[in-house]
């Protein structure tokens, strides 16, 4: 009946109304306009700020007036806020007469209405709003107000917070420990054990190499002197080419590595592995942080520009490209905007990408920060001849990287809707107003290029930049304990989660930028050295239960077998790949060439990448999005992972060599046989039980396949 | 900086974390409720409830890859046998990457009005035709893409770039599946070689590979590293996965809060379990000989297709949410891409189908399965009403407008909606975006494609995208 009644006089249905606000409000309205349309006086004392006024605010004026934007000084998400006003006083509590809040909603005058886009307040609406101000405007005295995003913590100058002592007033020996030690103090937990020697080794070994200890290496490690012995093996370890193979890795995942460029022809990105080499080789010398941002970015601006440092900057031309696009003024756009959105998420964490087509609606950056920060790579041309890619050539060496064929800057617009038809004010190059009070300056172009990137890069890798050490410790933490202090890598804006531990990141972060001159591997020694991270894996610890990464695990079967080719660099091998996964292919004669043995037994990380073609086992193991910036690997469980592992040709391959090995190395005695298999895949004996499980099953079973249940425990895949 | 923290260790995930680790989205929350009781239902396809109540619950996707012709199909152009062998005059680039423009070109393919409805199909389609009443042509689809690479991508993904997740990722997220021991998404394709961009078409993108499609055979190892390995009898693969668990069961013993552990110990028992339940789907020796006869497996011209259509038949009465069979594969008269003859191509193509498919519908109408599937036919877009070249009988792209048909729970048969120009050449009365007829599919299937979301890269992503997309209410029963 009521639903016809209002239907009738053209207003919104009561559903809709539901969908908004709750019941509340449709019982409410029906009154109002029984008052409107008859003779009755208007209800006004049953408008309630929380359910009637806040929702219609924030869904009509807070993205102008709110937290993030506040046009003409004026906020109005917060009852209080309304009541000040902005530039001008809005609001005449109890005479909505004389409230330009109203008036303006209210007015005719295009030029005056508020919201100003999009539709106006409805009938009913703006009745609320004037009851609300008409009864006093009132609303609950201890209602939240929401930060202004320019005190959002990761936007904020960084400090040193002074290092926690303990009970007794002295520091801990590690002030990772110093700063968790006073937070469990503090909530009355227990300090979790330390992990058991043999299960820390293993731990570090696949941490910082990605590869499990050798028998050799267990052995000399129970001969030293704890607690020396750990700290030497992470210096040992750090040292090795290995370290940098799998640190390597994660920068690849933040960076949306891929050895092709996808789409139909999916062509070979041609020597993009020589990016991949540079930041294995750059992670092993210990480059410092700051010096691979410049030369990720500016590495042909700089002015001890180099052959290395150019191969850097192939980070800016990691993204997918279609050779054939549908439209190519937007296919440009959309090549800058893969750009744009990479760097902010991997050296910012900031998800700018989302203000191309408008100001951001979460966070507070506007299109016009983002063309600001597109016109930095504006000038970039891709080098090509017709669908094919070029390279530039180097001191005789082919580098896949983009060139600026002039020092004299394209013009940038604003594009409204993120339409290149469509250009509106020019643009400069800036960087996100929210993050400093005064722009850095940019240096004029010199003969060759416009140094627009040199200028970004100079102020990213500065340690004066709120975000850059904040991010990079939070990614370098993620990895060692399987969860970052920030859970949200890419993403430290107003959206993404705080921290769970505010102080520790704060000095970490100083510390590393200001302190340790930006070295990775300093800052890995930290943290492994602590107590935090060497702690068992309970409920109550820092450090999580994680399954490896693909790489890791493939590698660790490789290892384990004794299969391993440990052949270092250069361009990426194809390892076998099952028939079936051809058959959906257009070419499936071509597309993969397998690369000969003992080639594709190489470490994954050298593994070709293809964007169109993902080899089966990396793909349902979880491996990175190839698109775009991956903050952390997903950990997925399901059924088509124990398929490849346990009927895959690859896995049951490395379990008949496995087997082998044991026969060599070990002699016939199946003890033995189970020792020295457990030494291998686990860094630990068997247990009496396990023992005799598995000497049972070798009674009537081949040591291959005891070998492929071993390689298939969960123990193996997700260390202690 | 907050000075004085009050965090506890460890800090318990937001809401918001854990719906980015578990893949966000009612997907995610559907799986927080279970992971404690259940370490088998903790699988991220999981059913879940939709959000209105429909019909259908399962899509069959006939992808005719490379894109066939409207006016040879389903929508006729009495002008263009008046205008043929003239100059196309109208606003509409024609054609695609250059090649030649010939004059308009009538269809050489007769159209009759079937059922009751008096739907016209044309001559390529005798035995599709007997189901004029059950099917909805749209006549307006339009695309945003002259190439098949970004077409294709467009029509599973709903955009032109690499890295989106396919519709059926999307259902497979939104929905989960009736069966865990079978993949939610199953994908078929021709045996000349898949479409352009391959696994792009039916991936995952950013969301967990768990959602994306998988690859199915008829042959005796219908899915990647199904069959035990050679060398290794079934005694032996139960006792070793025997020993597996006991040992994984011991070593969870110690870590009993761990989900993740004890859920990996689940999914090999799954996998044993998807053995037998994915061979049994593929063993096609129960069937009868009129049922073989029926799809056309006895005619080497229709027996690939026609095995592929009773494949899904059986897959849907296992519970598979989403399967898609791909028409032409390789390249262009492989495919229904009839650039230098669209005659003999779509002759062809058609051919290799029309039996097939009409044995699917009649097939689940009789077992009832027609109730609670939705069946789509059409390409990545169609084809220009001139020729190729003057004088010749090829036919280039034409994303501007084409034909697509729905039929089966849920849509409204026996009538065309929508409608091209004169001459066949752009979608002009209610045109539907590749993006309405993926809203209009999840509506379908009881999803509202607005509120079916996924956290990535700062954004609530939508199959749909940003841009105002509708459901196609004339299609809706």
């Amino acid at each position: 009946m009521k639903n016809i009644l209002l239907a009738s006089f053209g207003l919104p249905r009561p559903e809709e109304i539901l969908c908004r606000r709750g019941n509340r409000l449709l019982k409410l309205r029906t009154w109002i306009w029984i008052g409107l349309l008859g003779t009755a006086p208007v209800v006004v004392a049953s408008v309630d700020y929380a359910t009637d006024i806040k929702p219609l605010l924030q869904d009509k004026c807070y993205s102008c007036h709110g937290a993030v934007k506040q046009k003409g000084g004026l906020r109005l998400d917060a009852g209080v806020l309304i009541h000040k006003g902005g530039e001008h006083s809005i609001l005449a509590a109890g005479d909505s007469g004389k409230s330009p809040l109203l008036e303006r909603v209210m007015s005719e005058d295009l030029e005056e209405r508020m919201p100003p886009k999009g539709k106006r307040l409805s009938q009913e609406q703006a009745t609320l709003l004037r009851d609300w101000i008409q009864d006093g405007a009132k609303f609950p005295p201890n209602e939240t107000v929401p930060k202004s995003p320019a005190d959002h913590w990761s936007f904020q100058p960084l400090r040193r917070p002074a290092v926690p002592g303990n009970g007794s007033g002295e520091a801990a020996a590690n002030p990772i420990d110093a700063f968790v030690l006073a937070e469990l103090q503090k909530s009355a937990r227990p300090v979790p054990a330390q992990a058991s020697p043999s299960a820390l080794l293993r731990r570090l070994h696949l941490d910082l190499t990605g590869l499990p200890p050798t028998p050799a290496e267990q052995d000399d490690f129970e001969q030293g002197q704890a607690p020396e012995r750990l700290e030497g093996i992470i210096d040992t370890l750090l040292a090795r080419p290995e370290y940098g193979e799998r640190w390597a890795r994660h920068w690849l995942d933040t960076v949306r590595y891929a050895d092709s460029n996808g789409y139909e022809r999916d062509a070979e990105k041609p020597f993009v592995w020589r990016y991949r080499d540079y930041l294995i080789d750059s992670l092993n010398q210990d480059k410092p942080y700051d010096r691979l941002i410049l030369e990720q970015l500016a590495g042909d601006e700089l002015p001890d520009a180099s052959l290395e440092s150019r191969i850097g900057t192939g980070f800016l031309r990691l993204g997918h490209w279609d050779d054939e696009p549908a439209d190519s003024a937007t296919d440009r756009f959309d090549q800058l905007d893969d750009i744009v959105s990479t760097t902010a998420q991997s050296l910012l964490g900031l998800t700018m990408g989302c203000a191309r087509c408008h100001d951001h609606k979460f966070e507070p950056l506007s299109a016009r920060d983002y063309y600001s920060f597109l016109s930095v790579f504006s000038p970039l041309q891709r080098p090509r001849k017709g669908r094919q890619e070029l390279t530039l050539t180097v001191e005789g060496t082919e580098v896949y990287c983009w060139k600026e064929p002039s020092p004299i800057p394209p013009e940038t617009y604003v594009l409204l809707r993120g339409s290149p038809s469509q250009p509106r004010e020019r643009v400069e190059p800036a960087v996100p107003a929210i993050l400093t009070k005064t722009q850095p300056a940019f240096p004029s172009p010199d003969e060759f290029t416009t140094r627009r990137r040199l200028g970004l890069a100079r102020w990213i890798a500065s340690p004066e930049n709120p975000l850059t050490a904040r991010v990079i410790v939070n990614r370098v933490w993620q990895q060692h304990f399987g969860r970052g202090l920030v859970s949200t890598a890419n993403d430290f804006g107003l959206m993404g989660s705080p921290p769970s531990h505010p102080q520790l990141l704060e000095w970490l972060a100083y510390w590393f930028s200001h302190e340790a001159q930006w070295s990775l591997k300093k800052l890995h020694r930290l943290i492994l050295s602590s107590r935090t991270w060497q702690s068992a894996k309970t409920q109550d610890s820092l450090i999580r239960y994680r399954r490896l990464e693909v790489e890791a695990i493939r590698d660790g079967m490789l290892a384990v077998s004794g299969a391993l080719n440990p052949k270092r660099l250069g361009p990426a091998m194809r390892p076998s790949i099952p028939e079936a996964a051809l058959e959906a292919n257009t070419d499936k004669q071509k597309v993969w060439a397998v690369s000969p043995e003992p080639e594709a037994s190489r470490r994954s990380v050298y593994a070709f990448i293809k964007r169109g073609l993902v080899l089966p086992m990396f793909e349902s193991l979880d491996l990175a999005d190839t698109v775009s910036s991956c903050p952390q690997r997903q950990v997925t469980t399901v059924a088509p992972q124990a398929l490849t592992l346990f009927n895959g040709t690859f896995v049951n391959q490395q379990a008949k060599a496995f087997a082998e090995r044991l026969r060599t190395e070990a002699g016939e005695s199946p003890q033995s046989q189970l020792r020295l298999a457990f030494k291998l895949a686990l860094c630990r004996p068997p247990s009496a039980s396990e023992l005799s499980e598995l000497t049972a099953f070798l009674s009537v079973e081949s040591l291959s396949e005891a070998c492929r249940v071993i390689l298939n425990l969960n123990e193996f895949v997700y260390p202690e | 900086m907050n000075p004085a923290s009050t965090h506890t260790l460890p800090a318990a995930p937001t809401r918001r974390e854990f719906l980015l680790q578990a893949g966000g989205g009612f997907a995610g929350l559907a799986l927080a409720d279970l992971l404690s009781t259940d370490a088998r239902a903790a699988s991220p396809l999981t059913a879940k409830p939709s959000h209105f109540q429909a019909k259908a619950k399962h899509c069959v996707f006939l992808f005719m890859n490379g894109g066939p012709s409207q006016v040879d199909t389903f929508d006729p152009k009495p002008a263009l046998a008046k205008f043929h062998g003239t100059p196309y005059t109208g606003e509409a680039k024609v054609g695609s990457n250059g090649r030649a423009v010939g004059h308009l070109m009538q269809s050489p393919f007769e159209f009759q009005q079937h059922g009751q409805s008096g739907l016209p199909i044309s001559s390529l389609f005798p035995n599709i035709a007997r189901f004029a009443d059950d099917l909805c042509v749209i006549r307006s689809l339009h695309a945003d893409t002259a190439a098949h690479a970004s077409g294709c991508l467009q029509m599973n993904t709903g955009s032109i770039f690499i890295g989106k997740p396919s519709l059926g990722a999307w259902l497979n997220y939104g929905l989960g599946s009736a069966n865990q021991n079978l993949p939610g998404f199953v994908v078929m394709t021709d045996p000349r070689g898949g479409p352009i961009g391959s696994a792009s078409n039916w991936t995952a993108g950013y969301m967990p590979a768990a959602y994306q499609g998988t690859l199915f055979r008829s042959g005796v190892s219908p899915l990647l590293d199904l069959a035990t390995p050679k060398g290794t009898d079934e005694r032996t693969q139960r006792r070793s996965l025997d020993l597996l668990k006991k040992l994984n069961e011991a070593h969870l013993q110690m870590r009993p809060d761990d989900t993740e552990l004890a859920a990996r110990i689940e999914s090999y028992e799954l996998a044993y379990r998807m053995q037998s339940e994915a061979l049994h789907a593929v063993d096609l020796a129960g069937e009868s000989e009129a049922t073989r006869e029926m799809y056309g497996i006895n005619d080497p011209r229709t027996a690939d297709f026609g095995r592929k259509c009773l494949l899904t038949r059986r897959l849907i009465e296992k519970g598979v949410r989403f399967i898609q069979l791909y028409s032409g594969g390789g390249h262009l008269e492989e495919t229904w891409d009839g650039h230098s003859d669209c005659i003999a191509n779509h002759k062809l193509h058609a051919a290799e189908t029309d039996r097939p498919i009409a044995a699917l519908i009649a097939d689940l109408k009789r077992t009832g399965l027609w109730e609670e599937t939705l069946l789509v036919w059409g390409g990545e877009f169609g084809r220009t009403p001139t020729s190729e070249g003057v004088g010749k009988q090829g036919r280039d792209h034409n994303w501007h407008g084409f034909s697509m048909w729905l039929a089966g729970a849920g849509v409204q048969g026996g009538q065309a909606v929508g409608a091209t120009d004169e001459l066949g050449f752009k979608a002009v009365e209610e045109r539907c975006h590749v993006s309405d007829l993926h809203a209009t599919i999840l509506r379908l299937m009881g999803v509202d494609h607005e509120r079916l979301s996924y956290l990535n890269q700062g954004l609530n992503q939508r199959l749909t995208g940003v841009e105002e997309h509708h459901v196609l209410r004339k299609v809706l029963a």
